[in-house]
């Protein structure tokens, strides 16, 4: 619950978007001593940060055309391993030659990332086969280098975690309306809350826009122009892991040429199109995107063309506009920090934008030394050092064999690091499994209910995994409805939040609703209908989409 | 080997065609290949619930006014009523006992508490004639600790909202509190297998007893394994007793199936449990066998074949990158080409994947390059023309072109 308290406070800092870039600039500012409040507009980690591979760059992919941006990625890479361990899988990765690629262009790779500083050892195809078995066995070279994968929603969480325990606000489903702007200087920003329709104006001393693509919108509410080059990418999730490794074709970026393990799961991508500003929260993956992405992730790894595609989903990057290159990869992926002050004479107001998933921490270090600067706060950065909480020295690992973990113990160490011993493990309903595919208790869901801003079971899924598995949600929702329902004495609310989940999980499915995807689809609503009658139970004509 | 009639399929609908035709005689093999959609059943058969959005109150109305391609309409809408008597006969002798009128639905009540249309209900189930005049006033909802397959808290405040007083009482006993030690085991179809004893159902009822002692009715969530468990309980209990509808494993759908498959096989049917049809011979109009997988190069003939292989989820119909096809013989298909139609964005819109099927004349007879197969007829869910999602009318279509076809199979001898 919000209280007016919240809102009456005036804070050092307000940063705008809870992606993974305004969690991490809300966590340096808080551990700098700032008084911060971070708002954002749906629920954290929608945009971009929701919808990419869940790669842990190398930097490798950048080496060639992207120098800066490779040397970023890996000292970064090297950070996130120490200070988020909990998020982060070390797999490394693989940039494969197949036949139809240019094999010169491997030495050009590699001596790119050992400038950049990247380790890239070549090696023998049969031995890449060995260590990887699921890559194309026609691949006529490669190269090993140190990619991993990551885990975005548990990494925003657990920086929106420590920001809060060193004395962060943070509100999800709050809408920035417009700035409070006083003889040219921000001072603070109007709010729509979107859980109860009330408007409220917060003020700060320096206001922060972390807001992705969408950072844009904000810049004009303050009366500045930032021109943002949105560049879409379509990814495609698939039932099972076929890779163990990251695999990557060795050739200059493009289309589908990456395929990230994640947990349970694997994904392709991406796509890149150019695509105009107005239609970037039409998130809808088409028909032309799904065949490109199947087309060029079987040269990858074969055995994808008889797995089981189970979602599609696309992001933007919120690149900055620099040159007209209309595929968008050859501009940089840079970070970009604009002072509005000498840019554009407004005082009190910064943008942070470009960059990548990789690079928030940097990102947020960046922007807060300008918040510093402006405030004379003079508090060094400590992110690069101090572990996020989950990660801490002795944290438990779920891949210690050693302990006796049950199922969901095990998996809820696994997202959520030492924070998994705030589980209550007391007796049997705790350690009950709600979500079979991927572990989770009712104790899990507790947790997240109670600490980590879970309103509805959209929120749920992201924090926890329920319903992300092969199932999709087709009984551990209901489950979790019925039990949020219970825990928030909402009953009515529970049976629209289940619809609108099931809703949310089929705008995924749908590009790709063929074979078993199709039936999981069927089968769901036989039961969920044909059982249940849940579409007698809800309207969702004209509803507006709050996720 | 021989048969007079092979059916492909082994759910409701294979089994009701291979009673109907076992009972008269013929030798019969069911080849069925595992789950059946039965298995979601929460303990109601639908003739058709729902037309245009509307609640159907009398489905042999609403029957004549469906439009030709609806396999009602072409069974004929004046045989309805009749193959419906029949449907509910066969279903009693079987030993599923139901209530109900085709001629004027009841109000079955799902899990989440919604009350929906339906034909027949196991009177062992709550169900409701009228919404106007509710049977009784005082609810006990009696709620299994640590089960989440009841949604309690939904199920009650639809039960509300219907216009009763609803006591949540949960309850758990010994045996009940061990089955929760693995964190999985919790499901109705485990609970099912544990409260079976004497010992352990007076343990039930003594809770429900001792807390549903103001209610009229005691409502019980559907994990009793069979009908002679149901009426234990009832006996020990002190109030009229009810069960409802859990989420799947649905313990009642099972039941149904093991019931059905038992009357089957006593009347000499041949159930091939675990098998699938993988190919099939044709010669002329005529399929003369079919081949399936686990008996390999000894192909099954037969004078008549019945396809019951259900829609996309029984994989009676695959849809592919690029195609929906019918996969044993590539029959004609009633399908949208391209792969954008076959969807809508919206989860809860009508899908027009779930009206998809084979196609058949009007003898339900598949065709194949338009051409009809004389002694291969399509029953249930594989048919196209229905929606079982948007129409509540699967099970009923089910039935009914299964009895359907069985006569017109007798009558060809």
């Amino acid at each position: 619950m919000v209280t007016n308290e919240v809102y009456n406070i005036e804070y050092d800092v307000i940063v705008i978007g809870g992606g993974v870039t305004g969690a991490g600039t809300a966590r340096d500012c808080a551990l700098r001593g700032l008084k911060v409040l971070l708002v954002e507009r749906n629920d954290y980690s929608t945009g971009a940060t929701g919808r990419n591979h869940g790669l842990m760059h190398s930097g490798a992919r950048y080496a060639v055309t992207d120098g800066e941006s490779a040397s970023e990625c890996i000292s970064e890479n090297m950070i996130l391993r120490r200070i988020a361990r909990h998020c982060v899988e070390e797999t490394d990765g693989l940039f494969i030659t197949l036949p139809e690629d240019d094999l010169t262009y491997q030495r050009t790779f590699v001596d790119a990332c050992q400038r950049a500083g990247i380790r890239a050892d070549i090696i023998d195809p049969a031995e890449a086969i060995a260590i990887e078995p699921s890559v194309n066995p026609e691949l006529i070279g490669a190269v090993r280098v140190p990619d991993a994968s990551i885990d975005p929603f548990r990494l925003t969480v657990a920086n929106l975690l420590d920001a809060r325990l060193h004395g962060a606000e943070t509100l999800n489903y709050h809408e920035v309306e417009g700035m409070i702007v006083n003889q040219g200087r921000v001072e603070g920003v109007k709010l729509l809350n979107k859980r109860n329709g009330e408007h409220v104006e917060v003020r700060g001393r320096v206001v922060v826009n972390a807001a992705g693509i969408w950072g844009q919108r904000i810049a004009q509410m303050a009366g500045v122009n930032i021109s943002m080059f949105p560049a879409r990418g379509a990814l495609l999730i698939f039932g099972h892991r076929v890779n163990k490794m990251v695999v990557n074709r060795c050739r200059k970026p493009a289309n589908a040429d990456i395929l990230v393990p994640d947990d349970t799961v694997c994904v392709i991508g991406t796509t890149s199109d150019r695509i105009p500003i107005e239609t970037v929260d039409d998130m809808r993956v088409t028909r032309e995107e799904v065949d490109v992405l199947l087309n060029e992730g079987i040269k990858l790894a074969p055995s994808l063309a008889t797995t089981r595609v189970i979602r599609a989903y696309a992001g933007v990057r919120p690149l900055v506009a620099s040159d007209d290159d209309p595929s968008g990869r050859s501009i940089s992926r840079g970070i970009v920090c604009l002072d509005h002050a000498k840019r554009d004479g407004v005082e009190g107001f910064i943008t942070i934008t470009g960059g990548k998933m990789m690079t928030y921490r940097l990102m947020g270090e960046i922007v807060t030394d300008a918040v510093c600067a402006k405030l004379g706060n003079t508090a060094p950065c400590v992110t690069a050092s101090q572990p996020l909480p989950g990660s801490e020295e002795g944290a438990p690992s779920q891949h210690d064999t050693t302990k006796r973990y049950s199922f969901g113990q095990r998996a809820a160490i696994g997202r959520h690091g030492s924070l998994a011993a705030r589980i209550e493990t007391d007796n049997d309903i705790d350690n009950a499994l709600v979500c079979e595919c991927e572990g989770v208790t009712v104790g899990e869901i507790k947790y997240a209910v109670h600490q980590l801003h879970v309103h509805n079971l959209v929120n749920l899924r992201r924090r926890t995994r329920v319903g992300m598995g092969t199932c999709q949600g087709k009984l551990c929702s209901c489950r979790a409805a019925s039990l949020m329902g219970e825990m928030n004495h909402d009953v009515k609310r529970a049976q629209e939040d289940l619809a609108d989940f099931l809703d949310e999980r089929w705008k995924g499915m749908r590009p790709v609703a063929w074979g078993d995807t199709l039936r999981e689809a069927q089968l769901t609503a036989a039961i969920y209908e044909g059982l249940c009658g849940l579409d007698k139970a809800v309207d969702m004509t004209g509803k507006e989409e709050v996720q | 080997m021989r048969m007079d009639t092979v059916i492909m399929g082994g759910g409701l609908s294979a089994l009701t065609c291979g009673i109907a035709l076992a009972k008269r005689g013929q030798r019969v093999a069911i080849v069925a290949s595992g789950q059946s959609t039965l298995l979601f059943n929460g303990g109601s058969m639908e003739l058709l619930g729902c037309v245009d959005g509307k609640a159907v109150t009398s489905p042999l109305e609403a029957i004549a006014a469906l439009p030709a391609e609806h396999p009602y309409s072409k069974l004929g809408a004046d045989r309805i009523s009749e193959l419906a008597s029949e449907a509910h006969s066969l279903l009693t002798d079987a030993g599923i006992v139901m209530e109900g009128k085709a001629d004027a639905n009841h109000w079955r009540i799902t899990p989440i508490g919604v009350a929906k249309p339906a034909w027949l209900t196991l009177s062992s189930h709550f169900s409701i004639d009228s919404l106007g005049e509710l049977p009784c006033k005082r609810l006990a909802l009696m709620c299994i600790r640590g089960f989440f397959d009841q949604p309690n808290g939904m199920l009650a405040e639809g039960l509300k909202g219907l216009g009763f007083e609803v006591d949540k009482l949960e309850f758990t006993t010994d045996e009940i509190t061990a089955l929760r030690r693995s964190p999985s085991e919790m499901r109705a179809n485990s609970l099912a297998k544990r409260l079976v004893s004497n010992a352990s159902l007076q343990r039930v009822a003594d809770e429900i007893n001792r807390l549903a002692a103001d209610a009229d009715m005691v409502l019980f969530p559907s994990v009793l394994a069979d009908e002679d468990v149901i009426q234990t309980l009832k006996s020990m209990v002190k109030k009229p007793l009810r069960l409802v509808a859990t989420l799947p494993p649905a313990v009642s759908g099972n039941r149904m199936q093991a019931l059905l498959r038992h009357y089957f096989r006593m009347l000499g049917g041949n159930y091939l449990m675990g098998d699938t049809v993988v190919s099939g011979t044709l010669e002329g109009d005529r399929l003369t066998s079919v081949t399936t997988a686990k008996l390999g190069d000894m192909p099954l003939r037969a004078d008549n074949f019945v396809l019951a292989t259900g829609s996309f989820v029984s994989k009676g119909l695959v849809a592919d990158y690029g195609r929906v096809y019918e996969p044993i013989l590539d029959l004609d298909v009633d399908a949208d080409a391209d792969r954008e139609q076959w969807t809508r964005f919206g989860v809860l819109e009508p899908q027009a994947y779930s009206r998809y099927g084979v196609k058949t004349d009007a003898g339900l007879h598949c065709l194949k390059q338009g051409k009809p197969i004389q002694n291969l007829r399509a029953i249930g869910s594989v048919l196209s023309g229905h929606d079982a999602i948007k129409m509540g009318d699967g099970t009923g279509v089910s039935l009914l072109t299964a009895l359907a076809a069985a006569q017109s199979i007798l009558a060809t001898k």
